[in-house]
């Protein structure tokens, strides 16, 4: 579907025009069905590799293509392929149902009133129709975007940090709405700072620093489990063993990590202090785990 | 295409609708030719009536003129600098079509605009006892014809700089502004001051004069029409002349900031 291959792109800033590489020969590849994640920290090149996927910006050297064609501004590449940008670059001065009508008629295919409006309803944006987009909440703004997806059944979807901003209850049916996208078939680009959403929602990954590319792979690969270290929760009544780490304590309950040698060690600990143990499992890293310890280990080879 | 077309030009009013900044603009500046005009309501006689018709569609004109320019300077670089064309140009809608569109609903409303002066210096004439003569048709297809041109200069301007750069631009570099500073070049060398720095002075003048453009391309030629509201056969060809001047200058500015847009690094 998409496929970028040694991307670079580089600024110049200042009054001595000095050099900024953005990217640094990112290769991406983003198959046919999939729920991409590009996860980055702030300035890791997120926004602009999305940017000169979508055409938005041309790379200084590598090359893009999107469905097999090279994006350039406004080609009829679009037809298929719909753009949820931050905030707050949506036409503001025009209304609910002005914005969404606009959007979906620069598709140009004939789409109904009724269309528009079923659409709207849908979203729960009927009551708010005739309001202009500048008195509108984010969440709303980004209904209006997910609208031009869903009126006409868009291949491919690019979505920019997309619930930043959003209260929970709005980022859960966001949430819904882009598994119902993808179910019917649609592949989707997201960039997200949210860890625990793309866990919930992508399948593939690709994880960026400082312009570059350092992993990209399955979800699944990233989730992990650790052999070698136990995750225990244990009822809090004294101090923890002095072999435990990343010990908490919440209420009346204790969590820490345990090395697979001390586990007999740490059961007789709890037996012997008569305390209850509530759970005790293999440890299992989270996308964030995965993050943290790729982060660190480009930062230490560099 | 058509439907492109439409869809922005929809977008477009919906902007000069609402967009408080423009409301502003146009409010000031009709206050200023209000005033400017008022004293031309007081006039007795039927020639102080003409004149007063004459400076009001002359204060008129020139309000209308920059009201065009700003109109196209806002809806050019408010879509520009609030980055709303990412949504645009993300979808099956070229910069050309939505650059074309933008220029187009600037020409609509200046057409819209001028319909509005003809009909109340009409009404004017009437109430006056003026004779409606054919010159008051004349001068306001020439004014709107120079604002075609006021339009694409600062569509131009617009997409290649900040709005307030590109206002000043425009006031100061345009082919009036170096037609009297040429001429003042040439007074002061024929009365002897021949220095070489008003020697390049001149040709710097003389250049800029020529590079720029004219507001009204053909404004000698029709000067007696602006004075005396009567047209002769032979003038209403300059309103040809003056419009071909306003296409040629027109494309050459639309494909100039269409080349700009498409340059630009980030949309």
């Amino acid at each position: 579907m998409i496929v970028a291959g040694d991307v670079h792109v580089e600024f110049r800033h200042g009054m001595l025009r000095k050099k900024l590489h953005a990217l640094n020969g990112i290769n991406l590849d983003v198959r046919d069905g999939d729920f991409f994640a590009l996860v980055g920290q702030n300035g890791a090149g997120k926004s602009t590799a999305m940017y000169c996927m979508l055409g938005l910006m041309k790379p200084t050297s590598g090359k893009i293509e999107v469905m097999g064609r090279v994006p350039e501004l406004g080609s009829e590449l679009y037809r298929d392929v719909a753009y949820l940008p931050e905030e707050p670059h949506y036409h503001l001065y025009l209304t609910v149902e002005e914005a969404t009508r606009y959007y979906a008629s620069l598709y140009g295919r004939r789409v109904t009133p009724k269309k528009i409006d079923d659409t709207l309803e849908r979203l729960g944006l009927g009551q708010f129709k005739s309001l202009p987009l500048s008195k509108c909440s984010k969440g709303m703004k980004q209904k209006v975007g997910i609208a031009q997806c869903l009126i006409h059944e868009t291949r491919l979807l690019f979505l920019d940090e997309p619930t930043r901003g959003l209260d929970p209850l709005l980022v859960r049916e966001f949430r819904e709405a882009l598994r119902e996208i993808h179910q019917r078939g649609a592949t989707i680009v997201m960039n997200s700072h949210v860890l625990s959403e793309i866990e919930m929602l992508a399948n593939r990954v690709a994880i960026l620093e400082r312009g570059k590319v350092v992993a990209q792979d399955d979800l699944r690969s990233f989730l992990t489990v650790d052999n070698e270290l136990y995750s225990v929760a244990f009822e809090a009544n004294g101090s923890a063993p002095h072999y435990a780490t990343s010990v908490e304590r919440t209420g009346n309950v204790m969590r820490a990590d345990i090395p697979k040698d001390k586990l007999y060690d740490f059961m007789q600990h709890t037996k012997g202090s008569g305390l209850t143990l509530y759970e005790c499992s293999l440890k299992k890293n989270s996308l964030e785990d995965s993050f943290f310890e790729l982060i660190k280990g480009e930062e230490a080879t560099d | 295409m058509t439907e492109l077309v439409q869809a922005n030009l929809r977008a477009d009013f919906a902007y000069y609708r609402r967009s408080r900044l423009l409301l502003a603009f146009m409010l000031v500046f009709l206050l200023l030719t209000s005033l400017s005009s008022l004293p031309a309501f007081f006039g007795d006689s039927g020639v102080q009536s003409f004149n007063a018709l004459q400076e009001i569609v002359s204060n008129l004109n020139i309000c209308l003129m920059l009201l065009s320019g700003g109109v196209a300077l806002f809806v050019i670089s408010s879509h520009l600098r609030n980055r709303s064309l990412k949504m645009v140009f993300t979808k099956p809608c070229k910069p050309s079509v939505w650059l074309a569109s933008a220029f187009l609903s600037a020409v609509i409303v200046a057409m819209l605009l001028h319909l509005v002066v003809l009909l109340s210096a009409v009404g004017l004439s009437y109430w006056w006892h003026v004779p409606v003569r054919p010159g008051l048709v004349f001068i306001l297809t020439d004014n709107l014809i120079a604002s075609i041109g006021v339009i694409a200069y600062l569509t131009l301007l617009a997409s290649v700089a900040h709005p307030a750069v590109a206002a000043t631009f425009a006031l100061i570099f345009n082919a009036d502004m170096f037609y009297a500073a040429h001429e003042w070049t040439q007074g002061a060398l024929q009365s002897g001051h021949a220095g070489l720095f008003m020697r390049i002075l001149d040709k710097a003048f003389d250049f800029l004069y020529l590079a720029l453009p004219m507001v009204q391309a053909f404004g000698k030629q029709t000067e007696t029409i602006y004075q005396s509201y009567r047209v002769t056969h032979g003038s209403w060809k300059y309103l040809a002349y003056a419009l071909g001047y306003a296409m040629i200058l027109s494309a050459f500015c639309y494909l100039t900031s269409l080349y700009a847009l498409q340059r630009r690094k980030y949309i």
